[in-house]
């Protein structure tokens, strides 16, 4: 499949927004509160969010919806309005997107296991996703991005939800360092998970959140060797500190980008940011990344 | 089957993770007339040690985890009639309450704890998720556990941690508890920061930690009994 976007990523490095979440917090969202609560209650929040990335140069970014599943809202009892804030997600960021830019659906995990591990099924899973899809596609997104995916299954359940509305569909895994290696908390490899997901059809594929911009550049590296697919990277910020000035991440933002050029050569496509980056990041990765002004393209 | 084939097959079954015949070896030995404490110690722990071992070298990840887990819970269903029968502890290696903190609805990692906790020989007491702080407290006064064990998976949340420990220092319980911290953001050196007793890593680890712990808690109230000053 092919997209306006997937065509930029073609020519140069795509470069995305950095966490969402972080920034809610700042402006005052209670921990114990969904983010997706506020694409209702407060969208000119998760607009500036928005509106900050897209002008520290990135050229997408992510709904505020990544705990939108019908699953996930559930344990906030938000279940019924699902299809209602995931639209609403995808307006927000569709209402300050530039043109020649891009709004990406973020769907997460559910945090629930398929059995046997667990009581999901596979339809229970494909179900919840496809409310979520559908309810972003609406809002007019122009990609879907699943994301934070600790369990290949879940990732191809979400996978062919997701796909049904006829959007390009990119997919990252969260792989964690092991002694053998880079595997997913289920223990889903690398080679094997991208090619999975490149045979059920998702048009990008990727790594995201858990380890720094430093060790994501070696997996890109790894993820570059199995498959020829657009690759996503977005890395953390080092590790969470609580200081007495609240939460910082072990990276400084001039060692998190300067694994960022590393990660290009590698054979990374899609760049962006996660957990402990802002929009400050951003704008310095586009910097180094030579993304140009909206615009100017 | 000799008992010490019969203490390898437990073995094998709690690695390979499966069930049925966890189970069905546990009613076998009891049938045999051998001490449930014996079967736990010889066959059914060291086959739950050994698959946190396969953890920390890289080759079992969380399924594998999940299901050992249920191969002890499996065992331990048959032979807890018989242990408190005989009246010996369940539970040897002491009493945990174990929740989510406040304000944070995760429970993956905790959930996973939890069992192999009770997969080790400990009395759990799940609280769920989002619980309050002074929950924590009261059931494991209740319960007269040793260890509070406390899960953050967001970096806003985990403050919670040490709020509970300022909340049992408040109280004058610092010292009746152990408190066990663990969660994706938390770290070595937050646990130390906020003067937790000890840092679980993953489960395994947190099993480690968590029977240090108690063998700890258990002396220092020994000691408060017997010298109340």
């Amino acid at each position: 499949m092919t997209s306006p976007l997937l065509e930029l990523a073609a020519r140069r490095v795509v470069l995305l927004d950095g966490a969402m979440g972080t920034q809610l917090f700042q402006k005052g969202l209670s921990p114990g509160d969904p983010p997706e609560l506020w694409n209702a209650d407060r969208p000119d929040e998760i607009r500036s969010v928005h509106a900050a990335y897209f002008e520290a140069g990135a050229d997408a970014v992510l709904t505020n919806s990544f705990g939108g599943t019908p699953i996930k809202l559930a344990s906030h009892g938000l279940e019924d309005r699902a299809a209602e804030l995931n639209r609403a997600a995808a307006e927000i960021a569709v209402s300050v997107r530039p043109p020649g830019r891009f709004v990406g659906g973020s769907l997460g995990p559910t945090g629930r296991f398929l059995a046997p591990q667990g009581e999901c099924t596979e339809s229970q899973l494909e179900e919840t996703y496809s409310v979520q899809a559908r309810a972003l596609a609406e809002g007019g997104v122009d990609f879907l991005l699943i994301e934070t995916q600790y369990d290949l299954r879940e990732a191809l359940c979400a996978l062919r939800a997701a796909r049904k509305t006829g959007h390009p569909v990119f997919t990252t895994l969260t792989f964690n360092s092991f002694p053998r290696g880079y595997f997913t908390i289920m223990g889903d490899g690398v080679a094997a998970s991208l090619s999975a997901l490149e045979k059920a059809g998702a048009s990008a594929v990727g790594a995201n959140c858990t380890l720094d911009s430093k060790d994501m550049a070696s997996l890109v590296a790894e993820m570059r060797a199995a498959t020829p697919l657009p690759l996503i990277a977005q890395a953390n910020s080092g590790q969470p500190q609580i200081g007495d000035g609240g939460v910082t991440y072990a990276q400084s933002v001039e060692d998190y980008v300067s694994h960022i050029p590393r990660m290009a050569a590698a054979g990374a496509n899609i760049i962006g940011g996660c957990c402990g980056t802002d929009p400050d990041t951003i704008r310095r990765m586009a910097e180094i990344l030579k993304i140009p002004a909206a615009g100017r393209e | 089957m000799t008992e010490e084939k019969l203490f390898d097959a437990m073995q094998e079954a709690v690695v390979s993770g499966d069930k049925l015949r966890a189970r069905s070896l546990a009613e076998e030995a009891l049938g045999l007339g051998i001490d449930p404490a014996r079967i736990m110690e010889k066959g059914y722990i060291p086959g739950i040690q050994k698959v946190g071992d396969l953890w920390e070298q890289g080759e079992y990840f969380l399924p594998e985890l999940i299901t050992s887990a249920a191969c002890m819970k499996e065992a331990m269903e048959v032979l807890r009639p018989a242990l408190l029968q005989g009246g010996r502890a369940a539970s040897p290696e002491g009493a945990v309450v174990i929740g989510t903190v406040e304000g944070d609805i995760h429970d993956i990692g905790k959930n996973l704890v939890a069992s192999m906790l009770q997969a080790n020989g400990f009395e759990v007491h799940d609280l769920g998720a989002d619980v309050k702080l002074e929950r924590f407290i009261s059931e494991a006064e209740e319960k007269r556990a040793e260890i509070i064990c406390l899960s953050a998976l967001l970096t806003t949340t985990m403050l919670n941690q040490k709020r509970l420990i300022g909340l049992l220092a408040d109280k004058g319980l610092r010292d009746r508890y152990g408190v066990l911290v663990g969660g994706a953001p938390v770290t070595r050196a937050w646990a130390e920061q906020i003067g937790a007793d000890g840092f679980g890593a993953n489960a395994p680890d947190a099993v480690r930690a968590a029977k240090a712990i108690a063998a700890d808690v258990k002396k220092r109230r020994e000691h408060v009994e017997r010298d109340p000053r």
